[in-house]
């Protein structure tokens, strides 16, 4: 076996122009396999963080009528004191509750249609919009702040500014129009303008008394520690509520994103495979190469009593030790050039379309360790494969022929 | 020039394996690319045509400004007798004046903030697609007449015939009211759109909302896509100084650049899979190009100056560049033309097919760039490859090269 | 006039540790319609010396005429063209094209000088014809034995009437009957057309024919004899 290793080392080398290319090929198709991978990985991680940070969580318990007819008719009681100690003990990471009504928001100015969260922002400052944004102003201060924070956007839209009032205007459970002034107390930005258009913050006792629906709100949301295993905290979550309300996981509540993650992966292995596939020809044509130039040499070798297993394996491994450096190669090149976007890579020329997909203009880049191993393992795989045919034709000659073949 | 072609087509058949590996490498790589280039295409058209034949058009006058702002005071003034000016100037363009503002629509159980857009009956089904989507009743007419989306309907809990009280503002800041019938609920599958906008007749919404004769934007749909930057020119010429004509990828920048992105990180892969057959087609011209040596030699010391030689070499290559193009064209045109009528579909394209306005099954369609574009660029590539192999021929000495095994 | 005249010519190898002096202080004048062999055990310098002729070595000092233009200053693609139009060279065995017949083997130089198609067709049977291999035209070279390829060699060397022919070891590869057929193919042709040639050898079946017998040793000449 040590003497097949060694054959099969030099002779790689002998050509080693054609060893060069190939290596080179190999390295630079592992190194795609891997950077792209990290790329669409990012920008999907990226965005399942940044969406369900806005607004599902992890999961969500809801009136189980909320879900027909999404309306202040069918809200949820605020936790009470048993409820919230099972979800303080229920192996969250974080955990709030939210009242959020469609609203028309109304400067002097300008009117605009708008989601309106009353929020508990000591909670919320966990996890969710403080993640998102900057904010000009104050953030607000408790569940009965009077202010109200908006976006960047909806700001300049409504050609107001901090300390302004604006008027709200939403439905009350009897559908009557409950409309209040509010002074305008912050300013937020978030990665996606949509979002500094679309959301209204203010306290959610405040918003309470305005719709008349004390110690209520519409979702209670919960994290847990990794988005991809949202089983055991819809779980949980369940439980807390003893099974009164409807639980749903982000990926329910977010078609698009849950899809997203599922159609991610599966084009990760997609793309190793077409990768591997176009550098195949040139693997095999290689390896055909090495056996061709060597005919008469193997011929020797068989002639001399070698086994035909030993030349099969003696081209397997040359073909495998090629793969190997190449994968070494491009495994560190990728890893490097991962490392040489720390912040990501800046794609805002392109920002309302990242938008329009629900991702943000700065790519992260998001190295998996399984993503590393899939692109490796489906090289060695099917590259193992690839050169058994080769191997086996250079096994299968008949050493007198062998010997005489002139080219 | 016929002993050389066939000179190269000879040779190509010395190791008739590694030929029809490196062909194989190319015809790989352009059944994949005339495939993805032809599908990703006919998604982008429908992209365009779908979400502006939806809404938004073409082009659209406006006043300065008002497409960053979007302000109810950035008016158009005397919109209707412009736009049918526009009509009798460009009689094969559809035109239609619309004005938009914000309001709670209420019905008896149910409130929701949303836009309303006034439009001219008689002209908007031309300019976009809302008005035949129309499933349950009739598009308006004229008075107080209403149309809504399916989902807000739902959400709204009403149906046709039922009313609904919009509360707003209007051009001046003043409260604007109007109590409307529903007479049609349109499905557009857009849910942005079945969600949240409501249109009225634009003389209703003038009066409603104070605008004295104005409104916000005029929609234009020119004959096809192409067609645009011509129109814009000439529409362009004829407007008032005081109006912008805007286009599509101004007026949906999310549109053009989610096109651009997408372009982009295909591209990226696309280069990735050509890069790889570079290498393959490098590898073989550097091979047959050192096993020819000493035949190389006797050819340059016959007095055959090198670069004819690396001519013949890139003609070797041109060769099965050629094969490559064709059956890469040809398979990758059969490919599409299957799932052209079959119909395309991938795992979780539902859900974004909704959100980038697409129907769940594609249809690819094949023109000629897209069946070519792919494969072309793999053969100049190919060749590019072939140039190091070639080029090495200039440092051959016929003495040594004669003495090469 | 001569074909051929060497001044001086000096060319040194390294080899290892050793200079090799291949030319040394060499100087030859070969008349046209010649018929020159140069003998030497291997390593004496005949081969560097017709190589240095045909231009495809330049020697290190010294001067090289052929039909008294100067060459050895000459770039690499003049030289090229050299050849092309006035040298003929026929080598060892295995020198042909393999995947080309023999006729298209002879056309192919035609081609490269420019001749057109239908003059380049009739050129080619001509010759192929003069050397012997009339209804062979279309055979590829591993259809043939040692002999008939080497006659392609030459139909391919002097299709193009070069005034000078330079071959070396042509009969190396080739049995003695064939060897004989070679040479008086080569003193035809030297008869009929006043073609010079310049036979590298060490086969003393091969000298025999030479005109003139130019012994070579250590990259000296060493003997120059006329012969009948």
């Amino acid at each position: 076996m040590r003497i097949l290793i060694k054959l099969a080392w030099r002779n790689l080398f002998r050509n080693h122009r054609r060893t060069l290319i190939m290596l080179s090929a190999i390295t630079v198709g592992v190194w795609a396999m891997i950077f792209m991978t990290a790329m669409t990985q990012g920008m999907v991680t990226q965005m399942i963080h940044d969406g369900i940070s806005v607004i599902p969580g992890h999961a969500q318990a809801r009136n189980p009528q909320y879900g027909d007819d999404p309306t202040v008719n069918n809200l949820l009681p605020v936790p009470d004191s048993e409820i919230a100690g099972r979800l303080e003990g229920g192996g969250f990471s974080s955990w709030t509750t939210r009242l959020s009504v469609p609203a028309v928001i109304s400067s002097e100015r300008e009117s605009r249609g708008v989601t309106l969260l009353g929020i508990d922002p000591e909670r919320e400052a966990d996890f969710t919009f403080v993640e998102i944004d900057t904010i000009d102003g104050r953030y607000l201060e408790s569940v009965s702040d009077e202010g109200v924070l908006v976006g960047a956007k909806l700001l300049e839209t409504l050609k107001t500014k901090v300390g302004n009032r604006i008027v709200l205007m939403s439905q009350t459970p009897d559908n009557d129009i409950a409309d209040r002034g509010f002074r305008i107390v912050g300013v937020f930005s978030a990665k996606v303008e949509l979002w500094e258009e679309t959301w209204v913050l203010t306290g959610k006792e405040t918003l309470q008394t305005m719709l008349g629906v004390p110690d209520q709100v519409t979702q209670a949301i919960v994290f847990g520690d990794n988005y991809r295993q949202v089983d055991a905290v819809s779980d949980s979550l369940r439980k807390a509520f003893d099974d009164t309300v409807s639980v749903q996981r982000w990926t329910e509540l977010d078609r698009y994103l849950g899809t997203m993650l599922e159609v991610m992966d599966g084009f990760t292995l997609v793309w190793v495979v077409v990768i591997f596939l176009a550098l195949s020809f040139g693997l095999v044509n290689t390896l055909v190469m090495a056996v061709f130039e060597r005919v008469r040499e193997i011929g020797l070798m068989l002639a001399l009593g070698m086994r035909p297993s030993s030349i099969l394996g003696q081209i397997v491994i040359e073909s495998m030790l090629l793969l190997a450096i190449g994968l070494a190669l491009g495994n560190v090149l990728a890893w490097l050039s991962v490392k040489a976007f720390p912040d990501g890579i800046d794609i805002s020329i392109v920002a309302k379309g990242m938008e329009m997909m629900g991702a943000s203009s700065i790519l992260m880049l998001d190295l998996r360790l399984q993503d590393v191993v899939l692109a490796n393992s489906v090289v060695l795989i099917l590259g193992f494969l690839a050169s058994l045919s080769p191997a086996w034709r250079a096994s299968r000659y008949d050493p007198i022929e062998a010997i005489h073949k002139v080219d | 020039m016929e002993i050389t072609l066939r000179l190269a087509w000879r040779n190509l058949w010395r190791q008739p394996r590694r030929t029809w590996l490196t062909i194989g490498a190319m015809v790989f790589s352009n059944v994949l690319l005339v495939f993805m280039i032809s599908l990703q295409f006919s998604v982008y058209d429908l992209m365009i045509n779908n979400s502006l034949r939806a809404f938004s058009g073409h082009m659209q006058v406006q006043a300065p400004g008002y497409i960053d702002d979007g302000s109810m005071r950035q008016t158009v003034a005397e919109i209707v007798p412009l736009a049918s000016e526009l009509r009798s100037d460009f009689p094969d363009v559809d035109i239609a004046a619309r004005a938009t503002g914000f309001v709670l629509a209420s019905s008896e159980q149910r409130s929701y903030g949303i836009a309303v857009y006034g439009v001219e009956p008689a002209f908007e089904p031309g300019a976009s697609s809302i008005p035949g989507l129309v499933t349950d009743g009739r598009f308006v007419e004229s008075g107080d007449e209403v149309i809504i989306g399916v989902v807000l309907a739902r959400n709204l809990r009403v149906s046709v015939g039922d009313e609904l009280t919009m509360l707003g503002s209007g051009r001046d800041g003043s409260f604007a009211a109007a109590v409307l019938t529903i007479v049609g609920i349109f499905d557009s599958g857009i849910p942005d759109l079945d969600r949240s906008i409501a249109e009225i007749p634009l003389a209703t919404f003038q009066d409603v909302f104070y605008m004295r004769g104005s409104g916000h934007h005029i929609a234009i749909n020119a004959p096809s896509i192409d067609a645009v930057a011509d129109y814009q020119q000439r529409i362009g010429a004829v407007l008032p100084d005081d109006l912008e004509l805007h286009d599509w990828t101004a007026l949906q920048p999310g549109l053009k650049q989610a096109i651009t992105a997408d372009i982009g990180s295909s591209f990226f892969a696309y280069a990735i899979l050509v890069i790889l057959v570079a290498f393959s087609v490098l590898n073989t011209g550097l091979m047959s190009v050192l096993e020819r040596t000493r035949e190389f030699g006797i050819l340059m010391a016959l007095g055959i100056a090198p670069g004819r030689l690396g001519r013949l070499v890139l003609l070797e290559t041109a060769l099965m560049g050629v094969i490559g193009i064709l059956l890469g064209a040809f398979l990758g045109g059969l490919l599409t033309g299957y799932f052209g009528a079959t119909g395309f579909v991938m795992p979780g394209m539902e859900e974004m097919a909704v959100r980038f306005n697409l129907p769940a099954r594609l249809y690819p369609g094949i023109s000629v760039a897209t069946l070519f574009a792919g494969p072309i660029v793999v053969f100049l590539v190919s060749i590019l490859a072939t140039l190091y192999p070639a080029f090495r021929l200039n440092r051959l000495q016929p003495v040594e090269a004669m003495r090469a095994a | 006039m001569s074909a051929v005249r060497c001044i001086d010519v000096c060319k040194t190898y390294r080899q290892g540790d050793e200079d090799i002096h291949a030319l040394d202080h060499v100087s030859i004048e070969i008349q046209n319609g010649g018929f020159v062999c140069l003998s030497a055990p291997s390593g004496g310098g005949k081969t560097t010396l017709l190589n240095a002729i045909g231009g495809l070595d330049v020697p290190d000092s010294g001067e090289i005429y052929i039909d008294e233009q100067r060459i050895d200053n000459l770039s690499k693609g003049e030289l090229a063209a050299l050849r092309l139009s006035k040298i003929g060279f026929v080598f060892q065995a295995f020198n042909l094209i393999p995947v080309l017949s023999a006729r298209e083997n002879v056309e192919f130089v035609m081609q490269v000088q420019g001749v057109d198609a239908d003059k380049r067709r009739s050129l080619a049977m001509s010759i192929l014809d003069e050397v012997g291999l009339a209804g062979m035209e279309e055979r590829r070279p591993a259809e043939m034995s040692g002999g008939q390829q080497q006659r392609v060699a030459v139909a391919r060397a002097i299709v193009s009437r070069p005034a000078l022919v330079l071959a070396d070891e042509p009969t190396a590869n080739l049995d003695s009957k064939t060897s004989d057929e070679l040479m008086e193919l080569f003193t035809e042709l030297n008869m009929n057309h006043g073609t010079t040639f310049v036979i590298a050898t060490h086969d003393r079946r091969v000298m025999s024919y030479a005109k003139r017998l130019i012994k070579m040793l250590d990259g000296r000449i060493v003997d120059d004899i006329a012969q009948s």
